[in-house]
């Protein structure tokens, strides 16, 4: 018999809370060890969905599907998920000993096997000889290190993480980003992570779920997330994008700006009004005669690695990263080679 | 400055126990009279452990605050996991119910369970005095559990819930440890102000079945004997001993 | 079992009914919901409070509405505002029946609303007394320099272990003619008071009792302050009596609300105090419901008065609640 390969499915899940919908028809495959991201700015459905896998809440409507098997009505307690909760959610009253203990306790895990494999969580999660301490005593870094060892010393097939990293500083928040990465590509877990940090979400996952109002947008792996947008927000909300309304004139050509671009896509028909997305790196800056375009340079803004200028044109102003800098009132060229011209199809006018 | 401060806290202090001084002088007294001091004597206190109306009493106080504070520690802490669980309107029509009793006078209280008993034609005793005290301790309960309910991270169930914990399991090893303190405070809440209740009592218990207060009020119109003193400077005396163990006790936990 | 336990066997069967229903509710909430709907923790509390609390209140409004045989009326709220009442109306029809003007002799009896004003004067009297004296033992409890707070909490809590009859009567010992003061006052060669069965005896037994109840809430407050603001108004230029008045006063504001609410209230109703302090001489309100329902048996006139009570408190709650909305005033948990 073959593996179905999927390891949780949703099917045609919605979700609402006193008429108001905030889930709307979600279909999602998880594999096997595969790292998933729910990506999407906060209320957008992401730790609805999440909690709907846990068991915390009852879908209203869809299949939620575990090895093929529909686990929609089966408690928390009673499902292969783990979850590491937002804020940690370590019992303040037990120490970090019994707190990681408190799954295998339940079991009824004989003593001496439960010391033994909390000693190797606490190896695992570099938190050696801290069992006899106070989670309150604890670091943020070191609390969330115990919530993660207290998920995974029950073995769950699946970790749900919750914004797991959104109370610590960006530098521990990199440093544990490696390791939880890691840590999942050891332990051959299937990781769905929920974040509304789109650094962190293109650094991690294997598969990106970008969400919005309780839908999904699109789903992909971080390189077509980000190199293929498939609408206007998710361009906008992973990286940052200049977006300007455009006319398709025909296939492998559109007109934005007051200008006409050779560009890649077809298939949109003659004069269609579509949403043309440019990454502010894809803008390059020539000399004002063979510019496509021509704008002048509003404002300059050093950012580390590039400078980033504001660039109007007349008809829309252009945000650009560039490493040479422009001083500010001077007049350039703008330049776009076709294949970094995204056209979708236009938004959905909001009703 | 910090000298007048001193004093004026001193001289409300001295205000505050005053009385409680002259009550204690009082059960020394070898006479009766309230002013005259005729030696010291245990007599009041030998008196006491003979005065089957005095120790029938102080059974009744006791007892009815000790099972007034199980019964209400039980009630008021349900019902605070369950408040604390509620959307916001049954919520906010539970608060109402629960802060009422606050807002009604101790007399209207004890008046309109006097009436329910009457019109019930329940007979007024101890299990009525016991239900009253119930009903006026309960809310302190909730009040002082709940905050502690709210302070809690609430994902806490849910994780002791994904970590394989049936809801029943959760509630007692989870939720309950965790508003622990709040739970005691109210006990002890309910067992104080039950003890010291005269007002609700005297409306819901019969003659026949008196507590300290009822037994103190009745005796004030033929003139209180000593002996009331002396029961009384001992209770008192066992409180502050056991406050001064339970501080010890606090103190050393704090200290480990 | 104590041969009191005088419960009517339907009782019983009420309540072991209601545990029953219960624990069946919860049982079928877990088969249901696989797990507890914890809000059904709450339905024995709801049932109790309904059955002590509501039944009851639901009972005084019926009788305070009703005469003896049960039908509506208003005549005991007539009564209330005119003691005469029920006099009045037989000699008036006495007067109808025998053709004699008697309107002479009808006179408005204002026991009932003179002693509701008395009582209302007197709460006045000992909360503006609490809240003079009380408001700087919290401030100085508060203070942070002399640590003395949670020390003082305690020392103002232990008194009221001791009964709180036995602590009024005790005041007798001291202010009666031949208590304490006055023994003290003849030693001095001075002339002895009466201090005993006066309203000044029932102020002060009532400020005595009620003292804590005013401190504690305004402590609470004041101890939870941000004591960095005092240091603002300071760098800001303010002297410590402008810091005072500007800053830390109305910041204190919920717990002084609070102190009044739990000082007044039963300083309106209480009936104790002036019993033994006043010697009987001087009634309150409190008294007067007492009187009405266990000396008169007039139930119906009780249930009034308790009704007016209670809505007169209501009323003043919700005044202070405007004051104070979001009920920050820390109580005595």
């Amino acid at each position: 018999m073959m593996e179905n390969p999927n390891l949780i499915e949703l099917k045609g899940v919605s979700k609402d809370y006193d008429g108001v919908t905030v889930l709307k028809n979600i279909d999602l495959c998880v594999r096997k060890k595969e790292f998933v991201t729910l990506l999407g700015p906060s209320g957008c459905g992401k730790t609805t969905t999440l909690r709907i896998i846990g068991g915390f809440e009852l879908a209203s409507e869809g299949q939620v599907l575990f090895e093929g098997k529909d686990i929609a009505h089966l408690p928390p307690y009673k499902r292969a998920v783990n979850t590491v909760f937002q804020k940690y959610a370590l019992f303040p009253h037990l120490n970090v000993h019994d707190n990681i203990a408190f799954g295998l306790k339940l079991k009824k895990v004989p003593k001496a096997e439960i010391n033994k494999r909390v000693d190797a969580m606490l190896d695992l999660v570099n938190l050696r000889g801290y069992g006899k301490r106070h989670v309150d005593a604890l670091s943020g870094g070191q609390q969330q290190r115990v919530a993660i060892a207290r998920s995974l010393i029950n073995e769950p097939e699946v970790l749900l993480l919750d914004e797991p990293l959104g109370a610590l500083d960006l530098k521990l928040r990199k440093d544990m980003q490696l390791e939880l990465k890691s840590m999942q590509q050891r332990l051959g877990i299937t990781f769905i992570y929920v974040t509304h940090d789109q650094e962190e979400a293109l650094t991690m996952s294997d598969t990106i779920v970008v969400m919005n109002e309780g839908t999904i947008q699109q789903i992909g792996d971080p390189k077509t997330i980000y190199d293929e947008p498939a609408n206007a927000f998710v361009a906008d909300f992973i990286g940052e994008s200049n977006i300007l309304r455009g006319t398709m004139i025909k296939d492998e050509l559109v007109e934005f700006a007051g200008a006409s671009f050779p560009c890649v896509d077809s298939g949109f028909g003659e004069n269609a009004p579509v949403d043309v997305v440019i990454r502010p790196e894809d803008i390059m800056l020539v000399g004002e005669d063979v510019g496509q375009l021509v704008g002048t340079i509003a404002s300059v803004l050093f950012k580390g690695v590039h400078y980033e200028m504001m660039i109007d044109t007349g008809d829309f102003t252009f945000k650009v990263h560039s490493t040479t800098m422009q001083p500010q009132g001077s007049r350039v060229g703008l330049s776009i080679v076709p294949f970094n011209i995204h056209i979708m199809k236009p938004m959905e006018e909001e009703a | 400055m910090k000298f007048l401060k001193k004093t004026y806290l001193g001289l409300i202090l001295i205000f505050l126990y005053i009385p409680i001084v002259v009550l204690i002088i009082q059960s020394f007294n070898a006479g009766e009279s309230r002013a005259l001091w005729e030696g010291f004597s245990l007599h009041w206190y030998a008196e006491l452990f003979q005065d089957e109306r005095i120790l029938n009493a102080l059974y009744v106080t006791l007892s009815i605050a000790v099972l007034a504070m199980i019964v209400s520690t039980i009630l008021g802490t349900l019902a605070a996991i369950g408040i604390h669980a509620m959307r916001k309107r049954p919520q906010a029509m539970m608060m109402t119910l629960t802060n009422l009793p606050n807002t009604m006078p101790d007399i209207v209280t004890g008046i309109s369970l006097m009436l329910l008993f009457l019109f019930t034609r329940v007979e007024r005793g101890y299990v009525t005095m016991l239900l009253a005290h119930i009903t006026f301790d309960t809310p302190y309960v909730i009040l002082s559990v709940l905050p502690k309910l709210k302070q809690m991270n609430r994902h806490t169930y849910e994780a002791a819930l994904d970590l394989g914990a049936t809801p029943l399991y959760a509630l007692v090893h989870i939720i309950i440890p965790q508003c622990k303190q709040g739970i005691i405070t109210g006990a002890m809440l309910a067992f104080t102000l039950s003890l010291d209740d005269f007002t609700i009592s005297y409306f819901t218990t019969s003659p026949l079945v008196q507590n300290l207060s009822t037994l103190i009020y009745s005796a004030t119109r033929t003139g209180i004997d000593p002996t009331l003193n002396a029961l009384s400077a001992l209770m008192f005396v066992a409180l502050l001993v056991l406050l001064l163990i339970v501080n010890r006790r606090t103190a050393e936990e704090k200290a480990q | 079992m104590r041969s009191d336990m005088t419960l009517p066997s339907w009782a019983w069967i009420v309540m072991v009914a209601g545990l029953v229903a219960f624990v069946t509710m919860i049982v079928v909430s877990i088969r249901r919901h696989q797990g507890v709907k914890r809000s059904l923790f709450a339905s024995p509390y709801a049932l109790w409070m309904i059955i002590f609390t509501v039944l009851p209140v639901i009972l005084i409004s019926y009788y305070a509405f009703t005469d003896v045989n049960g039908a509506f009326t208003l005549d005991n709220f007539k009564n209330f505002w005119d003691s005469h009442y029920e006099m009045n109306k037989v000699i008036a029809a006495e007067g109808e029946r025998l053709g004699v003007d008697y309107s002479a002799y009808i006179q408005r009896g204002s026991v009932n609303v003179d002693t509701l004003v008395y009582s209302l004067w007197m709460a006045f009297k000992c909360t503006l007394i609490c809240l003079i004296v009380g408001y700087p033992a919290a401030l100085f409890m508060a203070d942070r320099h002399m640590k003395l707070g949670s020390t003082l909490v305690v020392l103002f809590i232990i008194p009221m272990w001791m009964n709180f009859l036995l602590r009024t009567v005790a005041w007798m010992s001291l202010l009666e003619d031949s208590g304490l003061i006055n023994n003290f006052l003849r030693w001095l060669g001075l002339d002895s008071v009466q201090l005993m069965y006066t309203s000044n005896a029932v102020l002060l037994g009532m400020v005595y009792n009620f003292l804590p109840f005013m401190v504690f809430p305004i402590y609470t407050v004041l101890s939870k302050m941000d004591y960095r603001l005092t240091e603002a108004s300071a760098d800001l230029g303010c002297n410590s009596f402008q810091t005072l008045y500007k800053v830390t006063m109305p910041l204190s504001l919920p717990g002084v609300i609070s102190g009044i609410t739990m000082v007044f209230m039963p300083s309106v109703t209480t009936f104790f105090i002036p019993r033994v302090l006043g010697g009987g001489y001087t009634m309150m309100f409190g008294d007067l419901i007492e009187a009405k329902f266990l000396t008169e048996g007039n139930w119906n006139a009780g249930s009034a008065l308790s009704l007016l009570m209670m809505l007169l408190i209501l009323v003043s709650l919700s005044i202070l609640r405007k004051v104070d909305p979001n009920g920050e005033g820390g109580g005595l948990a």
